[in-house]
Protein backbone atom coordinates (compact mmCIF):
# COMPACT_ATOMS: atom_id res chain seq x y z
CA UNK A 1 0.00 0.00 0.00
CA UNK A 2 1.50 3.48 -0.74
CA UNK A 3 1.86 6.41 1.45
CA UNK A 4 1.44 9.05 0.21
CA UNK A 5 1.62 12.78 1.96
CA UNK A 6 -1.43 14.81 1.89
CA UNK A 7 -0.15 17.11 -1.00
CA UNK A 8 0.02 14.34 -3.28
CA UNK A 9 -3.10 12.58 -1.86
CA UNK A 10 -5.10 16.08 -3.18
CA UNK A 11 -3.30 15.71 -6.69
CA UNK A 12 -4.46 12.26 -6.80
CA UNK A 13 -8.01 13.46 -6.17
CA UNK A 14 -7.91 16.07 -8.45
CA UNK A 15 -6.69 13.95 -10.99
CA UNK A 16 -9.80 11.61 -10.04
CA UNK A 17 -12.08 14.72 -10.16
CA UNK A 18 -10.72 15.45 -13.71
CA UNK A 19 -10.63 12.13 -15.50
CA UNK A 20 -13.24 12.44 -17.28
CA UNK A 21 -11.38 15.75 -18.86
CA UNK A 22 -8.62 13.99 -19.59
CA UNK A 23 -10.11 11.25 -21.40
CA UNK A 24 -11.81 13.55 -23.30
CA UNK A 25 -8.50 15.49 -24.41
CA UNK A 26 -6.79 12.03 -25.57
CA UNK A 27 -9.53 11.15 -27.84
CA UNK A 28 -9.73 14.79 -29.11
CA UNK A 29 -5.72 14.72 -29.74
CA UNK A 30 -5.52 11.48 -31.00
CA UNK A 31 -8.65 11.73 -33.48
CA UNK A 32 -6.56 14.92 -34.74
CA UNK A 33 -3.50 13.26 -35.05
CA UNK A 34 -5.14 10.18 -37.39
CA UNK A 35 -7.17 12.79 -39.58
CA UNK A 36 -3.90 15.19 -40.26
CA UNK A 37 -1.05 12.27 -40.62
CA UNK A 38 -3.86 10.40 -43.07
CA UNK A 39 -3.81 13.34 -45.07
CA UNK A 40 -0.54 14.08 -45.44
CA UNK A 41 -0.16 10.56 -46.37
CA UNK A 42 1.93 9.53 -43.43
CA UNK A 43 1.95 5.55 -42.92
CA UNK A 44 2.63 5.06 -38.78
CA UNK A 45 3.30 1.92 -37.18
CA UNK A 46 1.08 2.74 -34.59
CA UNK A 47 -0.36 5.58 -33.12
CA UNK A 48 -0.99 4.63 -28.96
CA UNK A 49 -2.67 6.89 -26.93
CA UNK A 50 -3.89 6.88 -23.44
CA UNK A 51 -4.66 8.25 -19.81
CA UNK A 52 -2.57 7.61 -17.21
CA UNK A 53 -3.70 5.32 -14.96
CA UNK A 54 -4.27 5.78 -11.04
CA UNK A 55 -1.82 3.33 -9.48
CA UNK A 56 0.63 4.87 -12.04
CA UNK A 57 0.39 8.40 -11.09
CA UNK A 58 0.32 7.40 -7.33
CA UNK A 59 3.73 5.65 -7.82
CA UNK A 60 4.92 8.80 -9.57
CA UNK A 61 3.95 10.97 -6.91
CA UNK A 62 5.01 8.48 -4.22
CA UNK A 63 8.55 9.18 -6.05
CA UNK A 64 8.68 12.24 -6.66
CA UNK A 65 5.24 13.96 -6.05
CA UNK A 66 6.50 16.73 -4.28
CA UNK A 67 8.30 18.52 -7.04
CA UNK A 68 4.45 18.83 -8.88
CA UNK A 69 2.77 21.93 -7.24
CA UNK A 70 -0.27 21.63 -9.53
CA UNK A 71 -1.18 18.76 -10.79
CA UNK A 72 -0.94 20.45 -14.41
CA UNK A 73 2.59 20.89 -13.78
CA UNK A 74 2.31 16.88 -14.47
CA UNK A 75 2.59 16.65 -18.20
CA UNK A 76 2.00 12.93 -19.34
CA UNK A 77 -1.34 12.54 -17.91
CA UNK A 78 -2.66 11.84 -21.36
CA UNK A 79 0.26 11.06 -23.58
CA UNK A 80 0.38 9.73 -27.08
CA UNK A 81 3.14 7.74 -28.80
CA UNK A 82 3.62 7.85 -32.59
CA UNK A 83 5.78 5.22 -33.82
CA UNK A 84 7.16 5.65 -37.68
CA UNK A 85 8.31 3.18 -39.79
CA UNK A 86 11.61 5.71 -41.57
CA UNK A 87 13.54 8.06 -39.80
CA UNK A 88 12.37 10.84 -42.38
CA UNK A 89 9.07 10.63 -40.95
CA UNK A 90 9.63 11.33 -37.47
CA UNK A 91 10.55 15.01 -38.20
CA UNK A 92 7.61 15.22 -40.66
CA UNK A 93 5.03 14.01 -37.68
CA UNK A 94 7.03 16.57 -35.62
CA UNK A 95 6.22 19.11 -37.88
CA UNK A 96 2.70 18.17 -37.98
CA UNK A 97 2.49 18.21 -34.28
CA UNK A 98 4.06 21.60 -33.76
CA UNK A 99 1.38 23.04 -36.56
CA UNK A 100 -1.40 21.61 -34.74
CA UNK A 101 -0.72 22.15 -30.91
CA UNK A 102 1.04 24.75 -28.91
CA UNK A 103 4.43 23.37 -28.10
CA UNK A 104 6.41 23.92 -24.57
CA UNK A 105 9.53 24.17 -26.07
CA UNK A 106 11.27 24.68 -22.67
CA UNK A 107 10.12 21.30 -21.91
CA UNK A 108 10.71 19.28 -24.89
CA UNK A 109 13.29 16.90 -25.91
CA UNK A 110 14.65 16.45 -29.00
CA UNK A 111 16.96 13.31 -27.78
CA UNK A 112 18.39 12.26 -30.84
CA UNK A 113 20.15 15.33 -30.46
CA UNK A 114 21.96 14.30 -27.14
CA UNK A 115 24.03 12.10 -28.77
CA UNK A 116 24.34 9.30 -25.76
CA UNK A 117 27.00 6.66 -27.34
CA UNK A 118 25.18 4.08 -25.72
CA UNK A 119 21.46 5.21 -26.10
CA UNK A 120 19.14 4.67 -29.25
CA UNK A 121 15.94 3.59 -28.42
CA UNK A 122 15.23 7.29 -26.48
CA UNK A 123 16.54 9.04 -29.17
CA UNK A 124 13.27 9.64 -29.81
CA UNK A 125 11.02 13.25 -29.85
CA UNK A 126 9.33 14.54 -26.47
CA UNK A 127 7.00 16.84 -27.36
CA UNK A 128 4.97 18.77 -24.12
CA UNK A 129 2.05 19.86 -26.11
CA UNK A 130 -1.29 21.87 -25.15
CA UNK A 131 -4.05 22.72 -27.71
CA UNK A 132 -3.70 26.59 -27.03
CA UNK A 133 -1.90 28.39 -24.35
CA UNK A 134 -2.35 27.71 -20.31
CA UNK A 135 -4.81 24.81 -21.47
CA UNK A 136 -4.26 21.53 -20.11
CA UNK A 137 -0.62 19.88 -21.26
CA UNK A 138 -0.06 16.53 -22.72
CA UNK A 139 2.79 14.65 -23.98
CA UNK A 140 3.59 13.35 -27.14
CA UNK A 141 6.27 10.73 -28.05
CA UNK A 142 7.55 10.30 -31.63
CA UNK A 143 10.17 7.24 -32.53
CA UNK A 144 10.99 5.19 -35.76
CA UNK A 145 9.45 1.02 -34.86
CA UNK A 146 13.68 0.18 -34.50
CA UNK A 147 13.66 2.92 -32.03
CA UNK A 148 10.50 1.87 -30.31
CA UNK A 149 11.84 -1.62 -30.70
CA UNK A 150 15.14 -0.65 -28.59
CA UNK A 151 13.13 0.78 -26.07
CA UNK A 152 11.06 -2.10 -25.19
CA UNK A 153 14.04 -4.55 -24.85
CA UNK A 154 15.94 -1.79 -22.71
CA UNK A 155 13.21 -1.91 -21.01
CA UNK A 156 13.20 -5.07 -20.15
CA UNK A 157 16.61 -5.97 -20.10
CA UNK A 158 16.66 -3.24 -17.09
CA UNK A 159 19.35 -0.79 -18.60
CA UNK A 160 17.92 2.26 -16.88
CA UNK A 161 17.61 0.38 -13.75
CA UNK A 162 19.45 1.36 -10.31
CA UNK A 163 22.71 -1.13 -11.19
CA UNK A 164 25.89 0.76 -13.06
CA UNK A 165 26.55 -1.16 -15.61
CA UNK A 166 30.11 -2.47 -16.05
CA UNK A 167 32.21 -1.34 -19.26
CA UNK A 168 32.31 -4.31 -21.15
CA UNK A 169 28.20 -3.98 -21.53
CA UNK A 170 27.87 -0.41 -22.02
CA UNK A 171 30.33 -1.50 -24.96
CA UNK A 172 27.62 -4.03 -26.39
CA UNK A 173 24.80 -1.31 -25.86
CA UNK A 174 27.13 0.83 -28.45
CA UNK A 175 27.34 -1.15 -30.60
CA UNK A 176 24.04 -2.56 -31.03
CA UNK A 177 22.73 1.57 -30.59
CA UNK A 178 24.92 2.29 -33.91
CA UNK A 179 24.05 -1.07 -35.50
CA UNK A 180 20.19 0.04 -35.32
CA UNK A 181 20.47 3.92 -35.93
CA UNK A 182 22.20 2.69 -39.15
CA UNK A 183 19.67 0.11 -39.91
CA UNK A 184 17.41 3.29 -39.73
CA UNK A 185 19.26 5.20 -41.78
CA UNK A 186 19.66 2.37 -44.48
CA UNK A 187 15.69 1.79 -44.76
CA UNK A 188 15.33 5.53 -45.20
CA UNK A 189 18.04 5.03 -48.05
CA UNK A 190 15.84 2.35 -49.22
CA UNK A 191 13.03 4.11 -49.45
CA UNK A 192 13.90 6.94 -51.27
CA UNK A 193 15.90 4.79 -53.95
CA UNK A 194 12.74 2.77 -54.68
CA UNK A 195 10.47 5.87 -54.34
CA UNK A 196 13.36 7.33 -57.48
CA UNK A 197 13.24 3.75 -59.11
CA UNK A 198 9.13 3.56 -59.14
CA UNK A 199 9.32 7.41 -61.07
CA UNK A 200 12.11 6.06 -63.82
CA UNK A 201 9.84 3.05 -64.42
CA UNK A 202 6.48 5.71 -64.52
CA UNK A 203 8.24 7.85 -66.63
CA UNK A 204 9.54 4.88 -69.22
CA UNK A 205 6.08 3.63 -69.15
CA UNK A 206 4.82 7.07 -69.97
CA UNK A 207 7.33 7.55 -72.93
CA UNK A 208 5.98 3.83 -74.37
CA UNK A 209 9.46 2.68 -74.14
CA UNK A 210 7.91 -0.86 -73.17
CA UNK A 211 10.52 -3.25 -74.41
CA UNK A 212 13.07 -1.39 -71.95
CA UNK A 213 11.27 -2.11 -68.59
CA UNK A 214 11.72 -5.31 -67.16
CA UNK A 215 8.41 -7.10 -66.17
CA UNK A 216 7.81 -6.63 -62.18
CA UNK A 217 5.70 -5.77 -59.83
CA UNK A 218 6.05 -1.95 -59.65
CA UNK A 219 6.17 -1.63 -63.61
CA UNK A 220 3.19 -3.84 -64.05
CA UNK A 221 1.26 -1.90 -61.78
CA UNK A 222 2.56 1.00 -63.65
CA UNK A 223 1.62 -0.38 -66.89
CA UNK A 224 -1.82 -0.72 -65.50
CA UNK A 225 -2.46 2.82 -64.71
CA UNK A 226 -2.35 2.88 -68.78
CA UNK A 227 -5.40 0.75 -68.74
CA UNK A 228 -4.07 -1.18 -71.64
CA UNK A 229 -7.11 -3.49 -71.02
CA UNK A 230 -10.01 -1.03 -71.73
CA UNK A 231 -10.14 -1.45 -75.17
CA UNK A 232 -11.21 -5.61 -74.92
CA UNK A 233 -12.85 -5.22 -72.07
CA UNK A 234 -15.03 -2.99 -73.59
CA UNK A 235 -15.24 -4.85 -76.93
CA UNK A 236 -16.53 -7.91 -74.97
CA UNK A 237 -18.84 -6.33 -72.72
CA UNK A 238 -20.31 -5.02 -76.23
CA UNK A 239 -21.69 -8.60 -76.60
CA UNK A 240 -23.99 -8.57 -73.96
CA UNK A 241 -24.31 -4.60 -73.27
CA UNK A 242 -22.16 -5.53 -69.85
CA UNK A 243 -21.39 -3.91 -67.07
CA UNK A 244 -17.88 -3.88 -66.33
CA UNK A 245 -17.04 -4.60 -62.38
CA UNK A 246 -14.02 -2.86 -61.49
CA UNK A 247 -10.85 -5.66 -60.16
CA UNK A 248 -7.38 -6.29 -59.79
CA UNK A 249 -5.41 -7.45 -62.91
CA UNK A 250 -2.23 -7.50 -60.19
CA UNK A 251 -2.69 -11.61 -60.31
CA UNK A 252 -2.20 -12.03 -63.73
CA UNK A 253 1.68 -11.33 -62.83
CA UNK A 254 2.99 -14.52 -62.12
CA UNK A 255 1.01 -16.42 -64.83
CA UNK A 256 2.84 -13.69 -67.06
CA UNK A 257 6.47 -14.42 -65.85
CA UNK A 258 5.09 -18.04 -66.33
CA UNK A 259 5.16 -17.55 -70.12
CA UNK A 260 8.68 -15.79 -69.56
CA UNK A 261 7.90 -12.58 -70.03
CA UNK A 262 10.55 -10.46 -69.20
CA UNK A 263 9.54 -6.91 -70.21
CA UNK A 264 6.44 -4.81 -70.44
CA UNK A 265 6.87 -5.07 -74.53
CA UNK A 266 6.14 -8.44 -74.61
CA UNK A 267 2.94 -7.52 -72.51
CA UNK A 268 2.02 -4.74 -74.86
CA UNK A 269 2.93 -7.70 -77.91
CA UNK A 270 0.48 -10.19 -76.56
CA UNK A 271 -2.35 -7.70 -75.92
CA UNK A 272 -1.35 -6.17 -79.63
CA UNK A 273 -1.17 -9.73 -81.22
CA UNK A 274 -3.84 -11.55 -79.68
CA UNK A 275 -6.51 -9.11 -78.77
CA UNK A 276 -8.88 -10.08 -81.67
CA UNK A 277 -8.73 -13.94 -80.45
CA UNK A 278 -9.58 -13.46 -77.27
CA UNK A 279 -12.75 -11.46 -78.23
CA UNK A 280 -13.65 -14.25 -80.25
CA UNK A 281 -12.94 -16.76 -77.70
CA UNK A 282 -15.30 -14.40 -75.33
CA UNK A 283 -18.03 -13.86 -77.73
CA UNK A 284 -18.34 -17.86 -78.30
CA UNK A 285 -18.60 -18.27 -74.38
CA UNK A 286 -20.98 -15.17 -73.36
CA UNK A 287 -22.84 -14.84 -77.08
CA UNK A 288 -24.92 -17.89 -76.18
CA UNK A 289 -25.90 -16.76 -72.50
CA UNK A 290 -27.59 -12.81 -71.14
CA UNK A 291 -24.80 -12.51 -68.92
CA UNK A 292 -24.85 -8.61 -68.70
CA UNK A 293 -22.15 -7.66 -65.69
CA UNK A 294 -18.49 -8.89 -66.51
CA UNK A 295 -15.44 -8.27 -64.16
CA UNK A 296 -12.48 -6.45 -65.98
CA UNK A 297 -10.06 -9.68 -65.75
CA UNK A 298 -12.57 -10.92 -68.90
CA UNK A 299 -10.00 -9.77 -71.33
CA UNK A 300 -7.10 -10.56 -69.66
CA UNK A 301 -8.16 -13.68 -68.49
CA UNK A 302 -9.05 -14.50 -72.39
CA UNK A 303 -5.29 -13.42 -73.77
CA UNK A 304 -3.60 -15.56 -71.24
CA UNK A 305 -5.73 -18.22 -72.20
CA UNK A 306 -5.13 -18.08 -75.79
CA UNK A 307 -1.47 -17.04 -75.71
CA UNK A 308 -0.97 -20.61 -73.71
CA UNK A 309 -2.73 -22.24 -76.61
CA UNK A 310 -1.13 -20.49 -79.11
CA UNK A 311 2.04 -21.05 -77.42
CA UNK A 312 1.72 -25.18 -77.84
CA UNK A 313 0.00 -25.11 -74.39
CA UNK A 314 -1.99 -28.33 -73.13
CA UNK A 315 -4.62 -28.65 -71.05
CA UNK A 316 -1.94 -28.43 -68.14
CA UNK A 317 -0.93 -25.43 -68.79
CA UNK A 318 -4.55 -24.13 -69.33
CA UNK A 319 -5.58 -25.40 -66.20
CA UNK A 320 -2.48 -23.82 -64.18
CA UNK A 321 -4.00 -20.20 -65.70
CA UNK A 322 -7.11 -21.10 -63.62
CA UNK A 323 -4.58 -22.69 -60.76
CA UNK A 324 -2.99 -19.50 -60.15
CA UNK A 325 -6.28 -17.26 -60.41
CA UNK A 326 -9.27 -19.36 -58.84
CA UNK A 327 -6.22 -21.27 -56.49
CA UNK A 328 -5.97 -25.26 -57.04
CA UNK A 329 -8.64 -27.34 -57.57
CA UNK A 330 -9.02 -30.50 -59.43
CA UNK A 331 -12.28 -28.81 -60.81
CA UNK A 332 -10.28 -26.29 -63.03
CA UNK A 333 -9.08 -28.77 -65.62
CA UNK A 334 -13.09 -29.63 -66.75
CA UNK A 335 -13.07 -25.50 -67.51
CA UNK A 336 -9.61 -26.17 -69.16
CA UNK A 337 -11.44 -28.85 -71.06
CA UNK A 338 -14.06 -26.56 -72.15
CA UNK A 339 -12.08 -23.45 -72.91
CA UNK A 340 -10.28 -25.92 -75.03
CA UNK A 341 -13.33 -26.82 -76.84
CA UNK A 342 -14.24 -23.18 -77.62
CA UNK A 343 -11.16 -22.43 -78.63
CA UNK A 344 -10.87 -25.08 -81.26
CA UNK A 345 -14.60 -24.54 -82.32
CA UNK A 346 -13.70 -21.13 -83.41
CA UNK A 347 -10.86 -21.93 -85.44
CA UNK A 348 -7.74 -20.87 -83.69
CA UNK A 349 -4.86 -22.79 -83.92
CA UNK B 1 -37.00 -20.14 -55.88
CA UNK B 2 -35.76 -20.82 -52.07
CA UNK B 3 -33.30 -19.93 -49.43
CA UNK B 4 -32.67 -20.63 -45.99
CA UNK B 5 -30.75 -18.78 -43.34
CA UNK B 6 -29.02 -20.80 -40.57
CA UNK B 7 -25.95 -19.95 -38.51
CA UNK B 8 -23.52 -23.02 -37.85
CA UNK B 9 -19.97 -22.52 -36.08
CA UNK B 10 -20.02 -18.73 -35.98
CA UNK B 11 -20.33 -18.40 -40.16
CA UNK B 12 -23.54 -17.12 -41.34
CA UNK B 13 -24.60 -19.88 -44.14
CA UNK B 14 -27.51 -19.01 -46.57
CA UNK B 15 -28.71 -22.04 -48.94
CA UNK B 16 -29.56 -21.49 -52.05
CA UNK B 17 -32.22 -23.83 -53.71
CA UNK B 18 -33.59 -23.45 -57.78
CA UNK B 19 -32.83 -20.95 -60.20
CA UNK B 20 -31.79 -17.59 -59.16
CA UNK B 21 -32.82 -15.85 -62.31
CA UNK B 22 -34.08 -11.91 -62.73
CA UNK B 23 -37.72 -12.93 -61.75
CA UNK B 24 -36.40 -14.64 -58.06
CA UNK B 25 -33.42 -11.73 -57.34
CA UNK B 26 -35.98 -9.11 -55.62
CA UNK B 27 -37.31 -11.68 -53.08
CA UNK B 28 -33.90 -13.26 -52.73
CA UNK B 29 -31.82 -9.83 -52.06
CA UNK B 30 -34.39 -9.35 -49.48
CA UNK B 31 -33.88 -12.70 -47.46
CA UNK B 32 -30.17 -12.01 -48.01
CA UNK B 33 -30.45 -8.87 -45.54
CA UNK B 34 -29.13 -10.78 -42.74
CA UNK B 35 -26.17 -11.67 -44.01
CA UNK B 36 -25.27 -8.06 -44.26
CA UNK B 37 -24.71 -7.66 -40.71
CA UNK B 38 -22.00 -9.86 -40.88
CA UNK B 39 -19.54 -8.28 -38.51
CA UNK B 40 -17.57 -10.62 -37.14
CA UNK B 41 -18.89 -13.53 -39.02
CA UNK B 42 -17.49 -15.30 -42.77
CA UNK B 43 -20.37 -15.81 -44.87
CA UNK B 44 -20.57 -19.39 -46.40
CA UNK B 45 -23.18 -19.22 -49.95
CA UNK B 46 -24.25 -22.80 -50.41
CA UNK B 47 -24.96 -23.09 -53.72
CA UNK B 48 -25.52 -27.31 -53.72
CA UNK B 49 -29.35 -27.05 -54.65
CA UNK B 50 -28.75 -23.83 -56.74
CA UNK B 51 -29.64 -24.98 -60.33
CA UNK B 52 -28.88 -21.63 -62.06
CA UNK B 53 -27.54 -17.73 -61.59
CA UNK B 54 -28.35 -15.16 -63.58
CA UNK B 55 -26.64 -11.57 -63.56
CA UNK B 56 -28.43 -10.67 -61.52
CA UNK B 57 -27.63 -13.18 -59.08
CA UNK B 58 -24.44 -12.78 -59.57
CA UNK B 59 -25.23 -8.93 -58.70
CA UNK B 60 -26.48 -10.02 -55.30
CA UNK B 61 -23.12 -12.24 -54.54
CA UNK B 62 -21.03 -9.25 -55.34
CA UNK B 63 -23.01 -6.77 -53.46
CA UNK B 64 -22.53 -8.80 -50.15
CA UNK B 65 -18.88 -9.61 -51.32
CA UNK B 66 -18.41 -5.51 -51.26
CA UNK B 67 -20.36 -5.00 -48.22
CA UNK B 68 -18.29 -7.99 -46.74
CA UNK B 69 -15.26 -7.39 -46.94
CA UNK B 70 -14.44 -4.17 -45.67
CA UNK B 71 -15.80 -5.29 -42.36
CA UNK B 72 -13.30 -8.09 -42.90
CA UNK B 73 -15.92 -10.55 -43.19
CA UNK B 74 -14.75 -13.43 -46.11
CA UNK B 75 -17.38 -14.80 -48.03
CA UNK B 76 -17.17 -18.46 -49.29
CA UNK B 77 -18.96 -20.04 -51.99
CA UNK B 78 -19.93 -23.74 -51.06
CA UNK B 79 -20.47 -27.10 -53.52
CA UNK B 80 -20.95 -25.10 -56.56
CA UNK B 81 -21.53 -27.39 -59.54
CA UNK B 82 -19.84 -27.32 -63.02
CA UNK B 83 -22.20 -25.34 -65.32
CA UNK B 84 -22.39 -22.65 -62.29
CA UNK B 85 -18.36 -22.52 -62.10
CA UNK B 86 -18.33 -22.02 -66.01
CA UNK B 87 -20.60 -18.81 -65.50
CA UNK B 88 -18.14 -17.81 -62.49
CA UNK B 89 -14.95 -18.03 -65.27
CA UNK B 90 -16.05 -17.16 -67.80
CA UNK B 91 -17.02 -13.64 -66.35
CA UNK B 92 -14.10 -13.29 -64.87
CA UNK B 93 -15.73 -13.38 -61.29
CA UNK B 94 -14.32 -16.36 -59.97
CA UNK B 95 -11.00 -15.26 -58.23
CA UNK B 96 -13.22 -12.78 -56.32
CA UNK B 97 -14.57 -15.14 -54.35
CA UNK B 98 -13.15 -17.73 -52.32
CA UNK B 99 -14.64 -21.56 -52.85
CA UNK B 100 -14.92 -24.34 -50.41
Amino acid sequence: MMRLSPHCEMLLQEFRDRRDELLRLDSHVYELLCQHLSQQGIELNSLEHRVKTEKSLAGKLELKGEKYRELSDITDLVGLRIVTFYTDDVDKVAAIVSKLFNVDWSNSVDKRKLHELTSFGYNSLHYICSLHEGSMRFEIQIRTALQHTWSAIEHDIGYKGAVKLPPQYKRQFSRLAGMLELADDEFSRLRTTMTEYRRQIQALVKSGNLSEVTLSTDSFRSYLELRPLDRLNQRIAAVNQAELFPASLMPFLPILEHFGMESLGQVQAMVDDLSDAAYQLALSQLAITDLDILSETVGMQNLCIVYALKHGGTRDDVKYIYDKLYGKNDANALLADGIIRQYEAIGQK
Amino acid sequence: MKTTFKEEDNYYVMYFEGRLDTAASAQVEEEMKPLYECSGHDIILDCANLEYISSSGLRLFLGLLKTAKPKGSHVYIRAINEDLRQVFAMTGFINLFEFK
